[in-house]
């Protein structure tokens, strides 16, 4: 059995830990969520290519919420070099088993009864790692189970994990904690929520029922009667990693489906329900018969009506002739406050306008090729390139909405994930912007 | 209830409302309507009455493992897992006798009261770690493998200091240092690793390994 050999349990070791190479880390991940317009400053040397590999073997050792801090990067493919991007990417495969008899304990306790006791065969070892609990394979009546078991302990370390963190972070990015506040409170507060088995399990209930109708997507069935707090069972669903299908030998034909479907549920749920899966890396999406099942809403993400009008004014291309309008789009989202100086503004407004250009190209002919690298190349230019810029060193003030972190991080992935499928979709602007 | 039993209770009763030992066996027997003779017909002293209890633990959580329908199917590794949660969960019923006893008591001293325990729980460690070196779990050819036992009763008392102290939700805590502190100490018995820092101890200060 492959179980793990050395793990840094105690306060103590994860903080040292940490301060080795998670004040990098921290870095960068306060950089996502401190606004993508908002560039800090930065050590250049600490974001060079070998630096990945520490970061990465930091995260892995830890296990649980810096794990899940690690896979928040991956997504963040605009403002991460590729390097560490690709490692972080990996990260969801590497978590470590917990032994059987753990499980069955875990079992026991939450359900009363040993896995054999409600299953007619259930896989001792996990059939996939996950990075805050395992994926084990149960079979009764004939039919397959997926039955995730979460890690114990999980949800008390993540606390701390992110009280260590904080401070770090906050001190080498020379932030103050009162301007960033809100963003950590967000990250934190969606993490802790994915810890909560029940809660992820009528999310995805809702999410699934509200989304049945969408075309080349369907779910798992989940099942409320064998789960709890730290157990989720669902159906077994055998299918194609999409991450496995990518580097596959599908034809462009089945590319374009698999990549429309996933564009279609993102745009349904962004901009009719309001409420979306925040998760868009390829573990939690398979590829069964040609179409495209969705996993694991344990991140999930409403959108109040006030913020979603403030936030998307920014995929309107018309902004881009129109300075005064983005101005007061831009204090709209409080990403430019009252006290800020004309040369600053126009810095900002420069950015923004780059940025809306090109995040609304997608949208601009109804048909986009994301197997196009330059697209890509773009988005992380700007990323780079607002992350060097001397100007953007240190302004204060509480700035942009911590609403959006989930919104841009949805966007990122959903982004990286098409241009990895090479997939050409159809796209279509809400309808409100393309009116009046 | 058998007298045993009964007298086994009134220790149980005794130490978790009060948070003190019998003072004496008349005053542990005489509310139970029992003489004297009664209690030394059971257990030779008060000590060894605290011994058995301690040992019935061990020997309840013994029986429940082994009758676990994944028993038959489980290596050494399991077992052994296996065996320190369910004695988690049964020390639950007794946790306040638990914690007068053990909180400040050092995982490695060895008092009288916990002889039975210690006896039983070696003896069991004794085939656990013969099934580890038959199927090739343990190396088998270390000269120490005949103090393994010894070395999961430390894992087990350890175990027991930690949970003691801890006070996670639902101790969950306890659950991951078992799982990480078996994983340890198997890596290490089949690696002969503990044989190899002997023998480089015993090289370095032959007396201190009583080789004079
Ligand atoms: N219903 C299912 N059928 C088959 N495999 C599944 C199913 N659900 C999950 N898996 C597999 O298990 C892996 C982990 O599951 P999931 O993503 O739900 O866990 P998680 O703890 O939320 O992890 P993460 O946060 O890393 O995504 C998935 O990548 C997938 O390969």
């Amino acid at each position: 059995m492959g179980e793990q050999t050395t793990l840094r349990s105690s306060r103590l070791g994860r903080m040292a830990a940490f301060a080795g190479t998670g004040a990098r880390v921290g870095m960068n991940y306060l950089k996502h969520y401190g606004q993508r317009c908002v560039g800090a400053p930065q050590d250049e040397n600490l974001l060079h290519e070998r630096n990945a590999e520490a970061v990465y073997k930091t995260f892995s050792e830890l296990k649980g919420g810096p794990l899940k801090l690690a896979q928040m990067l991956s997504i963040d493919q605009g403002l991460l070099p590729d390097a560490y991007a690709s490692r972080f990417a990996q990260a969801q495969y590497s978590a470590p088993p917990l032994s059987y008899p753990l499980v069955a304990r875990t079992f026991r306790r939450e359900m009363g009864k040993s896995p054999l006791e409600i299953f007619d065969s259930f896989s001792e070892t996990a059939a996939h790692g996950a990075s805050i609990g395992q994926v084990h394979k149960a079979v009764k009546d004939g039919r397959a189970f997926a039955v995730k078991v979460q890690y114990p302990g999980v949800a008390e370390s993540l606390r701390s994990d992110l009280r260590i963190v904080k401070p770090v972070a906050l001190q080498i990015l020379g932030v103050r904690e009162s301007d960033v506040e809100d963003y950590f409170r967000e990250v934190e507060e969606r993490l802790l929520e994915e810890t909560d088995y029940k809660l992820e399990l009528q999310r995805s209930q809702e999410l699934s029922a509200a989304s049945s109708h969408l075309d080349g997507v369907s779910f798992p069935r989940y099942f409320p009667e064998l789960s709890c707090r730290r157990i989720l069972t669902m159906e077994w669903i055998e299918g194609l990693a999409l991450d496995r299908f990518a580097k596959g030998s599908a034809n462009s034909e089945e590319r374009d489906r698999i990549g429309q479907a996933l564009w279609d549920f993102y745009e349904f749920q962004i901009h009719t329900l309001r409420f979306f899966h925040a998760d868009p890396h390829p573990g939690n999406f398979l590829v069964r018969d040609g179409g495209l099942v969705v996993l694991d809403f344990g991140c999930a993400k409403k959108i109040e009506p006030e913020f979603y009008r403030r936030h998307f004014r920014f995929l309107d291309e018309r902004l881009l002739d129109d300075r005064d309008a983005l101005l007061s789009s831009l204090e709209d989202l409080s990403i430019l406050l009252p006290g800020d100086t004309d040369a600053y503004r126009s810095r900002i407004a420069g950015l923004c306008a780059e940025s809306i250009e090109i995040l609304a190209r997608p949208f601009r002919k109804g048909f986009f090729d994301f197997s196009n690298p330059t697209f890509m190349r773009s988005i992380y230019d700007l990323g780079e390139r607002n992350r060097r810029d001397e100007n953007l060193r240190g302004f204060r003030g509480r700035r942009g909405s911590p609403d959006s972190i989930y919104v841009n991080r949805a966007y990122f992935g959903l982004y990286s994930l098409l241009h990895t499928i090479g997939a050409r979709v159809h796209t279509r602007l809400p309808d409100w912007l393309r009116e009046s | 209830m058998e007298t045993r039993e009964k007298i086994l209770h009134a220790f149980r009763e005794q130490v978790a409302r009060h948070s003190e030992l019998p003072a004496s066996v008349i005053a542990l027997c005489e509310p139970l309507g029992m003489s004297e003779r009664d209690f030394y017909n059971e257990f030779g002293s008060l000590e060894a009455l605290e011994s058995a209890f301690w040992e019935e633990l061990v020997a309840k959580t013994i029986a429940a493992v082994e009758s676990g329908a994944e028993w038959e199917g489980f290596d050494a590794r399991q077992r052994m897992l296996a065996f320190l949660y369910a004695f988690l969960e049964k020390s639950l019923d007794v946790r306040t006798v638990l914690l007068f006893r053990f909180r400040h008591l050092s995982p490695v001293a060895s008092p009288e009261w916990l002889q039975g325990m210690e006896r039983r729980f070696k003896g069991w460690a004794f085939s656990l770690i013969g099934k580890g070196v038959s199927n090739g779990e343990i190396a088998g050819r270390g000269r120490l493998v005949v103090l393994y036992p010894s070395a999961l009763y430390l894992l087990l008392r350890s175990v027991i200091d930690f949970h003691v102290k801890d006070t996670s939700p639902r101790f969950e805590r306890s659950d991951a240092y078992v799982e990480k502190s078996v994983n340890l100490a198997f890596d290490l018995m089949r690696t002969q690793a503990i044989d190899s820092a002997f023998d480089l101890l015993r090289f370095l200060a032959p007396r201190a390994c009583g080789k004079s």
